[in-house]
């Protein structure tokens, strides 16, 4: 890859990037004035686009690969069988958030708990800026900058572990103080359930990112090889995605009870 | 547990030192030992917790038992090395996707890239599931034999009679993935599937599900049906908890065996193989796939929140707390509905497959058969809740709901009239091999349970059949048609591909001649009392019903098809002790995995083949489908 597109990558990277804080802004702001079904559904259905065009690149598997196709052996081949295989989990995987969707939409309808709404729009600022950075961090792979790329998983990691912190460690002891206690209701149950599922996810993607740095610094990996960074990424813009529509369905969508 | 200690005494019966070498032990006690950790690691926590006490009525507390059994999983995986790999490449060390395997038996009990021989422990493992499950039925029939309770009491007689319904479910699953997993590769012409490694870590994963859901009855079993709604759900005993998270277990070997058969299909297809010239089965494995890497999540949901009201009291399904019942209803038939076409669909393709085979004539409508398959597959995902009718849920979902479900019967017409026409003048041999003798019986039961299905399906006499002898008497239709004899048809038509032996003819028959008509008797008789009256379920009946001598005539037919299957287990004893050698293209098919002699190399073909004609064109001259 040349440096003068990958340069152009980084950009993009920050104008998606402000695009995306744009539409939370909005998103928020509808939430508080109108509260408005139609607008929050597609300002989440907007950004779901950008994330899933800009940040993990879903039009890849649309790509034509022929010249790879003779070789089954080739890392070309293997990575783009890997990639449909990956995408095909993911898809899997969004059926078990859809599942949790339906049943907070079957069990609270048009309602919301009394959650803090600031503190929500906080920790999916730190997700956002997470998914900022692990984007700058493919780019420089890409682009041979080894160092560059690891400064921005440790980054995206601490960010990762501050968003853990902020769900697990305040928000749930928050939402608590409030009176949303697990076991006092269905509706109180769904928002621990979806938090918590989603929580494990970012927890797996942790995981899944220091293994990829770890690699990394052995050399495992280099600018036309690096399949498991891809993986990676993919996966934590995946658990961002996941976000997009939890975020407005727990914290904005619905009237008090 | 009790099962586990069971399967080791037979073991050490059977073969003492050498057997404990194997990788199924190491994973068998590796999970009884993870358990145990799991399980006592819990009862720390709440020993040290304030307001909880430690240990049960069962030993470990239920959430003891619950995390204990996914430690247990995860050693088991461990134990038996099918996690090694990926333990290598989290810490940078490389790993060869090319093992070598033990010469003989001992491949078959240890974690193997091989499809082929995943594809082999699969069947295994199922036709073992399915005699588990088989016998459970066996033995509550006999209770059924006569009115009054005989020997079973009531809780033993309800967890049978769960276990029947979710040991079969399993079997049926490990069944076709184990056909799928031999043959898809062979017949596009790739080496392996595409992920060997999760292949195989899909196969090793059902073996300690297997081994949680039968673990249920030593904890106390569970009253709720194969269903496990709530509430029931939510009373029964401990051993319910381990059939939430066996299924749950389960689920994964299916998402992940079906993201990888996908893959396979549209990466690893032979030079000239298009979509419309890929055999039919790969076509149906492909329909069912869909199915099961979206909607098995379902399920493993709406288990996983009935797991969580239980030990954490979070309220999902009680509605005196805002919950509500209905909903795992919905989340529970949005996979259980589907995953019936996921039975059916494969079977419906070895069908199709081998008709044309021992007919001499090209398989007619192969588009359109195809197409069918999808469209069941699409359809099947409208159709849930038709399950729910009496169920209390809005009415006014009753009516689309009836309509989308008759809807599926126009593909499975597509499939019905391309048999027919496919059977039209086709040169039906003399003695009819078994193969195609369960071809046929496979038909005509589906298509008992076909017309059964509509009277279901349609609101107004599904009120009056719900939860009746009648509903139990289609689905097994559908379950023996789809998949029973299809299946017993793949695996005599394939035994020689995969063994280099052909199983023993005059058994095969004995085998067909016993099951088909007592299972046929088996069904319109359930049919027959439901319509009468009988609820299913229920451990005992009113005499003046005088269904008496019917259920005694059904136990005798039950028991008639258990005889014929272990006649079956005999012949395949017989055949791989001293079967009669088979290694050329036994049945003369034009498939690609015919044209070369059995059993095939673990490489599978020397050279790749290119396909350059249509693959049905049997009877036609001058037609080749692949040039080796």
């Amino acid at each position: 890859m040349e440096h003068k597109s990958s340069g152009n990558l980084l950009l993009q990277g920050v104008n998606i990037f402000i695009l995306l804080a744009v539409l939370t802004a909005l998103e928020f702001a509808i939430a508080v004035t109108s509260a408005s079904l139609l607008l929050l559904v597609l300002t989440a259905l907007i950004k779901a686009g950008l994330v899933l065009w800009y940040y993990m690149h879903v039009g890849v598997l649309a790509r034509d690969d022929e010249g790879e196709e003779h070789d089954h052996e080739s890392y070309a081949f293997k990575t783009e069988t890997n990639r449909i295989g990956f995408w095909l989990f993911l898809l899997s995987d969004a059926f078990l958030f859809a599942g949790l969707l339906t049943t907070r939409f079957n069990l609270m309808g048009l309602t919301r708990l009394p959650l803090n709404q600031t503190l929500g729009l906080l920790v999916t600022v730190v997700l956002l800026v997470s998914s900022f950075f692990m984007n700058r961090a493919e780019v420089q792979m890409a682009r041979g900058d080894q160092p560059a790329f690891r400064r921005n998983v440790i980054i995206t990691i601490a960010l990762g572990l501050a968003f853990l912190a902020g769900v697990l460690g305040v928000e749930w002891r928050l939402a608590a103080a409030e009176g949303v206690i697990a076991s006092a209701s269905a509706q109180d149950a769904v928002f621990y359930m979806m938090t918590g599922m989603h929580a494990f996810h970012v927890l797996t993607g942790v995981l899944f990112l220091w293994i990829v740095l770890r690699n990394a610094d052995k050399g495992l990996y280099n600018a036309e090889k690096h399949w498991p960074v891809e993986a990676a990424t993919v996966y934590w813009h995946f658990i961002d995605l996941i976000w997009i529509f939890f975020y407005p369905a727990l914290y904005l969508i619905g009237k008090l009870v | 547990m009790g099962s586990v200690v069971a399967l080791l005494a037979f073991f050490v019966g059977a073969g003492g030192k050498q057997v404990f070498g194997l990788g199924l032990m190491r994973g068998l006690g590796w999970q009884l030992l993870g358990t145990l950790a799991g399980g006592f690691f819990v009862e720390l926590l709440r020993a040290l917790l304030p307001e909880m006490e430690p240990f049960g009525k069962f030993g470990f507390s239920e959430p003891g038992w619950v995390f204990g059994a996914l430690v247990g999983t995860i050693s088991f995986l461990a134990g038996v090395g099918a996690l090694s790999d990926w333990f290598k490449w989290a810490k940078g060390e490389p790993a060869s996707e090319h093992h070598h395997d033990p010469a003989g038996w001992q491949k078959y009990f240890g974690v193997s890239l091989d499809h082929k021989v995943i594809g082999v422990q699969y069947t295994f493992t199922s036709l073992f599931l399915l005699s588990y499950g088989g016998s459970f039925a066996l033995l509550f029939r006999t209770e059924l034999a006569k009115s009054g309770m005989q020997f079973l009491d009531l809780n033993v007689y309800n967890t049978l009679m769960g276990l029947h319904g979710m040991v079969m479910i399993v079997s049926i699953l490990l069944g076709i993935a184990g056909v799928i997993n031999y043959l898809v590769p062979l017949m596009l012409g790739a080496q392996d599937m595409a992920f060997p490694r999760i292949n195989a870590f899909s196969f090793w994963i059902a073996v300690p599900a297997a081994v949680l859901l039968l673990s249920s009855m030593a904890l106390g079993g569970f009253d709720t049906g194969w269903t496990g709604y709530p509430p029931l759900g939510l009373r029964a005993p401990v051993g319910v908890q381990m059939f939430y998270t066996g299924v749950w277990v389960a689920g994964w070997s299916s998402i992940l065996g079906a993201v990888n058969l996908i893959v396979t299909v549209l990466r690893l297809r032979a030079k000239g193989m298009t979509a419309f010239r890929m055999p039919i089965f790969v076509w149906a494995a492909v329909a069912m796939a869909i199915i099961q890497f979206s909607a098995t999540q379902m399920i493993g949901l709406a288990f996983q929140l009935v797991i969580f009201e239980r030990i954490a009291g979070m309220p999902f399904f009680d509605p005196n707390l805002g919950g509500n019942p209905i909903l795992f209803q919905h989340l529970f038939w949005f996979y259980s509905h589907p995953v019936v076409y996921v039975f059916i669909l494969p079977g419906l393709g070895v069908i199709s497959e081998l008709l044309p085979v021992f007919l001499r004539k090209p398989l007619f409508g192969y588009k359109w058969i195809a197409m069918s398959s999808l469209a069941i597959a699409l359809v099947g995902f409208l159709v849930w809740a038709h399950h729910m009718f009496a169920s209390g849920m809005n009415e006014y979902l009753r009516v689309p709901f009836m309509y989308s479900t008759l809807l599926v019967a126009v593909p499975t017409g597509v499939k019905f009239f391309s048999w027919v026409a496919t059977i039209w003048r086709g040169k039906i041999p003399r003695n009819m091999p078994t193969p195609l003798l369960f071809v046929f019986a496979g038909i005509f039961v589906f298509l008992l349970g076909g017309l059964s299905g509509p009277p279901n399906a349609t609101v107004s006499t599904d009120l009056h059949l719900t939860d009746t002898y009648f509903i139990v008497g289609h689905f097994h239709d559908t379950m023996f048609g789809g998949y029973v004899f299809p299946f017993f048809a793949a695996l005599y038509y394939w035994f020689p591909k995969a063994f280099g032996k052909k199983l023993d003819e005059k058994l095969g028959k004995i085998h067909f001649w016993l099951m088909t008509p007592a299972f046929i008797f088996l069904t319109l008789g359930m049919m027959r009392i439901g319509l009468l009256g009988m609820r299913r379920r229920i451990a005992d009946y009113d005499p003046a019903l005088g269904f008496d001598i019917w259920h005694l005539l059904l136990t005798v037919a039950a028991f008639m098809i258990a005889t014929s299957v272990l006649i079956f287990f005999i012949n395949v004893y017989k055949t791989l002790k001293n079967g009669e050698s088979a290694t050329g293209n036994v049945w003369n098919s034009r498939s690609p995995e015919w044209q070369v002699p059995s059993p095939m190399p673990s490489y599978n073909y020397e050279r790749p083949f290119e396909v350059v004609g249509e693959p049905y064109d049997y009877g036609l001259d001058d037609s080749p489908y692949v040039k080796m």
